[in-house]
């Protein structure tokens, strides 16, 4: 008979084997980084610009991002749509404040044919004065839209509040799109992706001829000098409420400026992030869902800059519960600063830790992420062994050294939203 | 091309294995044949609040998620109006676990008040954050109603309201499953670098012995054909007015499913598709455009939805959308068009079906729809279509009396 209370026995992950992509030098500051082991059609192109929000004035930099493929007066955006649509190509575009990334993806063989299309619609865009005009209008839209949302709310206050007074906490509202100009548009647009491309990253079986034709197409638009980035970011410690009129629920983001890879305490920490708020069974999601059923969700994580970092508690309430919520939360970190984390419970997170990161390196896609991740501090995929290691060696007393040393309720910045 | 193989337990569960060498993750996918078409009228949104309680422990093992993370895995599912589907993906060496929690579930739930309590509140809390306190949130809440009259199509997966989360009771909770969640109701699939002999020891092992129980009859009211074009209009304090036309198209297992997606995607799924360059770039009567199907099992719908620029009426854009469709139902497609439409397709299917736990949902949902070869054949049905086809359907899809449209009226526009 079938005993089925007894656990079946667990074997350990002992080992992962990490792949680095191939690296070709596109010029003294940009790269080409290629993982060609992909067994099947598929294959993504990304292109990295120095054309982050922050390198810009207000909404400038949003605007030029949504623009490149707007054509110009001889060929229209929708030209240029159909062209890439008719080899099966998919485009997108991502920003943040350091830094404009554009991912394509299609079937291997017609990879080469979109980027010259892409190329091309670069080198002749115009900025007309009909596209700009579309643009304003749609992002007039999508942001009153944005303004009824708790999450989002909530997300630009804290945003303002945790990169304060540095370039990037500003958030541009309605007031600054109309006041976008063309010449500005055309001016960052030569300034940050004419002279901006700094990575280049190829995922995909594609042949050798063609990874060269790709760096020389796009040595045109590398840099010449290196990126700059904010070193120095200091949150406001202070608790800001938003109230929002007829809001069902209240959005809650909290947290404060951190640290990045390059820190000594930083694989540490994210075992400490994870027991907090990082996975389906974490002391956050156990008691204000699971426990209290007082939100869908709770998580926590570090996120990252080039040069520094930030940790963020985020959440949506009921609005009835969310001073209980935040009282609960605050418990939480409390309880990390003053009681060590039991064997049990850390057994368990160091493994499914592992086999969150066996996941990550499983397939040359999430193999290249991986590598993205450590690539732009300077750091190689050892530093996934070296996470390994971490794991196998961390102590309760030091998770609780870094709850007492980065936890605390009085250096974080806290907005409610709704 | 997929390869699998399939075998059925004594009890009635059809277990299918999909070998793949080049991953050290497996993937345990079980697919429940029961969703929120299955619900009576007055307790709606119940096949989605089960999927939460699933993970509320079962019978012989307290807490699901634990073990599994213990076991370096992960677990989530979701609920349509036609399936419940649980996946879990862990490390292939602790393949068992993951057979172990999934098999007990199967067995019996642990249906303890505490769970169930707070299980309702999550709920409410996912209600209100998807569905009410979202501008355009309760769009299909509203949407459904208007599209099917008779079918149980007519709710969405969370509920008709809350309250009939508020009221479900520990004894529907129990008829629930011991009705719909038997081995002869499920499609269970392993995918993984394993041998076959392995994952059928494995299965008999944890699956054997769980009684068979018998697989629920299925009988819906089906819904009526349409004869009447209906409209419906909604204010909301929204910054735009929005549109969803609805038209009735065929059901997953028809080849007029096909015809309808691709209808689709010629009208709005990329930036050159018809209603997008006609509405948007040309006119510039909207700010957002996009078609779609619902991918329902039973008879679903196309949808054609977007926002309103402002100052533009709602007759404005009815006219102007109208007139596109008409262009479709006048003549078939050029050839260069459905080329276009073709390799965006291939290039998505060959996205897709890189991911493990991609093609073990899929194998499980075309075995649900009798065969999970049909993952093999999809791609043949696609290039078999011609224009023409194309052509026909969009005259039989595009009439005004297959039509449901809902509006939603901006209230704080300055109109």
């Amino acid at each position: 008979m079938l005993n089925r209370t007894l656990t079946p026995q667990l074997k350990e992950i002992d080992q992962i084997d990490f792949v680095s992509p191939v690296t070709h030098v596109i010029n003294g500051n940009a790269l080409l980084y290629h993982m060609a082991e992909v067994p099947n059609e598929t294959s993504r192109l990304d292109l990295y610009f120095d054309a982050g929000t922050a390198r810009g004035e207000r909404a400038v930099a949003g605007f030029v991002n949504g623009m490149l493929l707007s054509g110009s007066e001889q060929v229209s955006a929708t030209e240029i749509q159909s062209q890439i649509d008719a080899l099966g190509g998919f485009y997108e575009s991502g920003i943040s404040q350091e830094t404009a990334v554009i991912s394509i993806y299609a079937l291997k063989e017609h990879l080469l044919e979109v980027f010259r299309i892409f190329a091309q619609a670069l080198e002749e865009l115009s900025f007309t004065e009909k596209e700009i005009k579309e643009l304003l209008n749609d992002r007039r839209q999508k942001y009153k839209v944005n303004l009824e949302k708790v999450s989002f709310l909530a997300q630009r206050e804290f945003q303002r509040r945790l990169f304060h007074d540095s370039i990037y906490g500003r958030v541009s509202d309605e007031t600054d799109f109309a006041k976008v100009e063309r010449e500005n548009l055309i001016a960052f647009f030569n300034e940050h992706y004419l002279h901006g491309l700094y990575k280049v990253v190829v995922v995909g079986a594609v042949p050798e001829n063609e990874i060269n034709e790709l760096i020389a197409l796009s040595a045109q638009w590398a840099k010449g000098s290196p990126n700059k980035y904010e070193t120095t970011l200091e949150n406001k410690k202070e608790s800001h409420y938003l109230e929002k009129d007829g809001a069902l629920q209240t959005a809650i983001r909290l947290g404060r400026i951190l640290f990045n890879k390059t820190h000594e305490d930083y694989l540490d920490f994210l075992v400490l992030n994870t027991i907090l708020g990082d996975y389906f069974g974490s002391r956050l999601m156990s008691n204000i869902r699971e426990d209290k059923g007082y939100t869908y969700g709770i998580g926590s994580m570090v996120a990252e800059l080039h040069e520094t970092g930030y940790f963020l508690i985020a959440t949506e309430v009921g609005k009835d519960v969310k001073d209980a919520a935040l009282e609960e939360i605050k418990k939480e970190l409390k309880l990390l600063q003053e009681e060590l984390v039991d064997e049990e419970e850390l057994a368990l997170v160091k493994n499914y830790m592992l086999g969150q990161l066996l996941k990550s390196a499983d397939g040359p896609y999430s193999m290249t992420d991986l590598f993205l991740s450590v690539e732009p501090h300077g750091l190689d995929l050892d530093f996934y062994n070296k996470s390994i290691d971490a794991l196998h060696e961390i102590t309760p007393e030091r998770i609780q050294e870094l709850a007492k040393r980065y936890l605390n309720w009085e250096d974080f910045t806290i907005v409610a939203a709704g | 091309m997929i390869t699998f193989d399939r075998f059925t337990l004594p009890n009635g569960l059809t277990v299918l294995f999909l070998k793949d060498i080049t991953t050290p993750m497996a993937v345990v996918n079980t697919l429940y044949d029961v969703g929120a078409r299955d619900e009576s009228e007055d307790k709606t949104g119940f096949a989605h609040l089960f999927e939460h309680l699933m993970f509320g422990g079962s019978v012989n093992i307290s807490d699901f998620d634990a073990p599994l993370q213990m076991a370096g895995g992960e677990s989530n599912a979701f609920t349509s109006n036609d399936i419940t589907n649980y996946y879990d993906v862990l490390p292939a060496k602790n393949i068992e676990t993951a057979l172990w929690l999934e098999s007990d579930r199967m067995l019996s739930l642990a249906f303890t008040p505490k769970s169930l309590e707070v299980q309702r509140n999550v709920v409410i809390e996912e209600f209100k954050q998807r569905y009410l306190n979202q501008p355009y949130g309760d769009v299909w809440l509203q949407l459904r109603p208007l599209a099917y009259h008779k079918h149980p199509y007519k709710w969405a997966t969370i509920g008709k309201e809350v309250r009939h989360i508020e009221e479900a009771t520990m004894e529907d909770v129990r008829g629930f499953f011991s009705k719909h969640y038997v081995p002869s109701n499920a499609i269970l699939c392993i995918a993984g670098n394993f041998e076959l002999d392995e994952i059928k020891r494995l299965v008999e092992k944890w699956y054997g012995d769980i009684p068979g129980g018998k697989k629920p009859a299925r009988i819906l009211t089906a819904e009526p054909v349409q004869e009447e074009y209906r409209e419906k209009t909604i204010e909301r304090k929204v910054p735009a007015h929005a549109f969803y036309y609805a038209f009735k198209m065929p059901e997953r297992r028809n080849e007029g499913y096909y015809m309808a997606d691709v209808l689709s995607d010629a009208l709005g799924r990329d930036k050159s598709s018809r209603l997008y360059v006609s509405l948007k770039k040309e006119q510039q009567l909207v700010s957002d455009i996009n078609a779609y199907i619902t991918g329902s099992l039973d008879d679903g719908l196309l949808m054609i939805s977007g926002k309103l620029n402002d100052g533009i009426s709602f007759e404005e854009l009815d006219r102007a959308l109208w007139n596109e469709l008409e262009k479709l139902k006048a003549h078939p497609m050029h050839e260069s068009e459905l080329q276009r439409l073709m390799i965006k397709i291939k290039t998505a299917r060959e996205f897709q079906e890189q991911g493990l736990l991609n093609r073990a949902m899929s194998l499980c949902l075309f075995e649900l729809l009798g065969d999970a070869e049909g993952i093999n054949l999809e791609h043949k049905i696609y290039d078999s279509i011609q224009p023409e086809h194309l052509h026909e359907t969009a005259i039989h899809l595009f009439r005004k009396e297959n039509c449901s449209l809902l509006k939603i009226k901006a209230t704080n526009d300055a109109e």
